[in-house]
Order: structure tokens, then C-alpha cells, then sequence
């Protein structure tokens, strides 16, 4: 369990490894003991699964009599599954280097717009959060006042969506009040960032809840915009986008 | 396979495996599988044994569909962890090491190799291996030491010549910054 702060710290180092099951038996129950009680080093340790998962991709496909032996081990034999799907995810053949787009104007703009706008919405007593740990990040982020936090809004459409950045560059979208999307379109998440770049910051589908993302440096505004799937790299579509600013 | 299934989300998938819909079980076989075979046998380097865990780790979504929390991360992720760390269990109990050092076995030709495969892998390809160039090179050799290596951070230092406390950090500090060159490479990271 951890103690002091020194212990803190020491156990946060861990969780990269604890992640990629590189750790000892005895680190291991230190780390779990420690993720029992800190909901932010449990998001933290999912992040870094979710990013081991990028890396175990392989393009491999299992072998054809596997699910056979499957379906025989739990019972009625099912239908042999197809293919492997592909996964719905932001392409550009020439993106070379890290997707970012040039400065995208009307972000800037709207984001400047979006100041008069801003309110401050408490969302702890939200009634249905749920009790699960990236809900508890969120609120252990939320409560940290060196995190940013901001409401996006929309000139003309209901909805809004909170985001909340700590102060290591962890971000949460809170997502569940926009509005649903048509199956072929996505919600995208753009920050201006640093120098006025507009970068984007994530792909978060048609009916976005809770949704994560990172950022490096400062960030002066968050924008959400409504992109045919599977997204874009750049210049994001300006109509009927949620802004909010730090 | 039920129709309904092609299309449902895998928190859906999973809602069904729990009412014991076992079309439910086999599209999400047909959407992870693969990775999860391919992650076991570059760990592994063991075709039967690779089958050994797949086949372990849909039995258990199966009997235990209810360990998997899409609020967590996505079934993918859930499952690759799985594989992940039974995989390393093997190494570790030495059942499997010996054979690591060798030679890659011949690649065996694999059937269904379809287009939406190679779209999926291009892409995610380019921006995973442009995401680790990103890396520090402690960080990129901690990382594939730990994770398709199987040691922990502290055989990975000695591996390295490197103290312990350094390799870990570098672990740490390498996810952090490849999940911040694969976000803004527009690549979904955590979400289905």
C-alpha cells in the first residue's frame, strides 16, 4: 500500500511495467494493493494496456480448426467465424510524420468566441456516474485544481460535453450529453495547442461517454466536431462544433 | 452467425456471451482471434501453444464474461492482456524460453488475408512504427524487452547493464509518449 510520498512515486514508476506484466510477484501485489486505492494510477495502467494492444497487433490471423475446438470445449458447435474485422480508425496514406494539421482558423476563432460563453458546471452530483474507475479518475482529476476545465458548447445546438486535463497531460471528455450521431459519423476531438496549432486529439465514434486522450504542452482550447467516420487528419468541419477554452 | 452480431459493439458482444449466446462468442472470436494468436505466437514461438492460450482465453470470456468492464478499455485490450500475461507465465515457468532464442520458425502461410486485414495493418503499422521512432532507444529496447521479451523491467535491466530503477522509468515514460504520437496521429487509442 502506499504511504508516503516517496512510496507513491516509487509505485507510479511501476505501473508502466505492472502494464506489461514486467514485474515480480512481490511488485505486483504492491502495484495491486496500490490500484485498489487510486482510481488515477488504475486509468493510468488501462492507458498503457490499451497502447500495448497497438503494439500486439500483427495482422495474424488464428488458425482455422481453433474455433472448432472452441466451440466444442463449451458446448453446441456455432457457426466458423469470418474474417477478422477492421478496425474503424483515421487513415491517410500520406500522413509520413504525426497528423498535425495546420492552423485550422475557425477553431481559433470560435475558441476566442467560445470565452463569452464559458460556464463552470459542477457535474459531481451527476446521478448516474458510474462507479468504476475511470469515473473515479475523472473525479480525482476534477478535484485536483491544477487541472483544466472547460464546457464545449455549440452556437444553435443542444448539448455539451466536459473536458477536464490534468496537470500530467491525462484528459477526460465527458461526453454523454452531445447529441447521437448518424452510424456513419464521428465525433472528433481537436486542441489548440502550444504556438495555435490545431491538433487532433481523438476519434470517439457516434455516441461518445466517457472518452480519454493525452496532450503535451499547453492547451488553450478544446474543440469537438462531427466528421464522417472514420475522421480526419486535418481542417476539421467547423459546422456545428462544440468549443470550449481554457 | 446471427446477423444481429456483425454489427454490435463489442460491450454488446460481451452482454450477449453472458446470456450464453454463443454466436455472440464466435464474432467476437472473429474480431480478436487473430491478434491474440499473433501476440501469443511472437511471444511464444510455439504454433501449438499460441493455440493453447487463444482457445484459454475465449473459454474464459465464455465462463467469465463479466470480468470484462468496457469502462476499462476495450474488449481487444482486455483480451490481449489476458494472452499477454498467460503467455509470460509460460516463458517464465521456462516451458517455452528455450525456444525463444531460436531462429523464427518458418512463417506459416495463413488463409483470409483480406483487404480490410491489409488496410488495418498498413495503416496501424505505419503510425505504431512511427510512434516508436519517436522513442528514446533505452526506451524502445525496455519496452520490447518487458513486453515481447516477457522479462520483467528488473531482467530487463540486466539485460541492458542498466539499474532497475532506470528501466522502469523508461517503460513508463516509452507508453506514455507512444500513446501521445499515436493520439495525435489520429489513431483511436481506448476506445471501440
Amino acid at each position: 500500500m502506499a504511504g508516503s510520498a516517496g512510496d507513491t512515486y516509487e509505485l507510479d514508476e511501476l505501473l508502466g511495467a505492472y502494464a506489461l506484466d514486467a514485474v515480480d510477484a512481490d511488485d505486483r501485489r504492491r502495484v495491486e494493493d496500490y490500484l485498489e486505492v487510486s482510481p488515477r494510477a488504475a486509468a493510468e495502467v488501462q492507458a498503457h494496456r490499451e497502447v500495448a494492444t497497438m503494439l500486439a497487433f500483427t495482422g495474424m490471423d488464428a488458425p482455422d480448426d481453433l474455433w472448432g475446438r472452441i466451440a466444442g470445449e463449451i458446448g453446441e458447435q456455432a457457426p466458423p467465424p469470418g474474417p477478422e474485422l477492421a478496425k474503424v480508425m483515421s487513415l491517410d496514406d500520406h500522413s509520413r510524420r504525426r497528423a498535425i494539421s495546420k492552423v485550422v482558423p475557425w477553431i481559433v476563432s470560435a475558441a476566442a468566441a467560445a470565452v463569452i460563453a464559458f460556464v463552470a458546471i459542477g457535474l459531481a452530483d451527476r446521478a448516474d456516474a458510474p462507479n468504476e474507475p475511470l469515473a473515479n479518475a475523472v473525479e480525482v482529476a476534477r478535484a485536483d485544481r491544477d487541472s483544466l476545465t472547460t464546457v464545449l458548447v455549440a452556437d444553435g445546438t443542444e448539448g455539451s460535453a466536459e473536458a477536464i486535463i490534468d496537470q500530467d497531460g491525462h484528459g477526460y471528455v465527458l461526453a454523454r450529453d452531445l447529441p447521437t450521431l448518424q452510424e456513419d459519423e464521428t465525433y472528433q476531438l481537436w486542441g489548440v495547442v502550444n504556438d495555435g496549432q490545431v491538433i487532433s486529439l481523438g476519434i470517439f465514434g457516434p455516441n461518445p461517454e466517457i472518452e480519454t486522450f493525452t496532450v503535451e504542452g499547453e492547451v488553450s482550447a478544446l474543440a469537438i466536431t462531427i466528421e464522417q467516420s472514420p475522421g480526419v487528419i486535418s481542417d476539421g468541419n467547423p459546422d456545428g462544433a462544440f468549443v470550449g477554452t481554457f | 452467425m446471427r446477423r444481429e452480431y456483425t454489427d454490435a459493439s463489442d460491450a454488446a458482444l460481451v452482454v450477449s456471451i453472458g446470456r450464453y449466446q454463443q454466436a455472440a462468442l464466435a464474432e467476437a472470436y472473429r474480431r480478436h482471434a487473430g491478434a491474440t494468436f499473433g501476440l501469443a505466437k511472437r511471444l511464444l514461438n510455439d504454433h501449438a501453444r499460441a493455440e493453447e492460450i487463444v482457445q484459454e482465453v475465449f473459454v474464459r470470456l465464455w465462463n467469465e464474461p463479466n470480468r470484462y468492464d468496457p469502462e476499462r478499455g476495450t474488449l481487444r485490450s482486455f483480451l490481449l492482456a489476458h494472452t499477454h500475461g498467460r503467455s509470460v507465465d509460460l516463458i517464465r515457468a521456462d516451458a517455452a524460453r528455450r525456444n525463444r532464442e531460436e531462429k523464427e520458425a518458418r512463417q506459416q502461410a495463413v488463409g483470409g488475408y483480406d483487404i480490410s486485414h491489409e488496410v488495418w495493418d498498413l495503416a496501424l503499422a505505419g503510425h505504431v512504427r512511427e510512434a516508436m521512432e519517436t522513442l528514446q532507444p533505452g526506451e524502445r529496447e525496455a519496452i520490447e524487452l518487458a513486453y515481447f521479451g516477457g522479462l520483467t523491467y528488473k531482467e530487463a535491466a540486466e539485460r541492458l547493464g542498466e539499474p532497475e530503477g532506470t528501466v522502469k522509468s523508461r517503460i513508463r515514460s516509452g507508453l506514455k509518449r507512444l500513446r501521445g504520437e499515436l493520439v495525435q496521429a489520429g489513431v483511436s487509442v481506448g476506445s471501440d
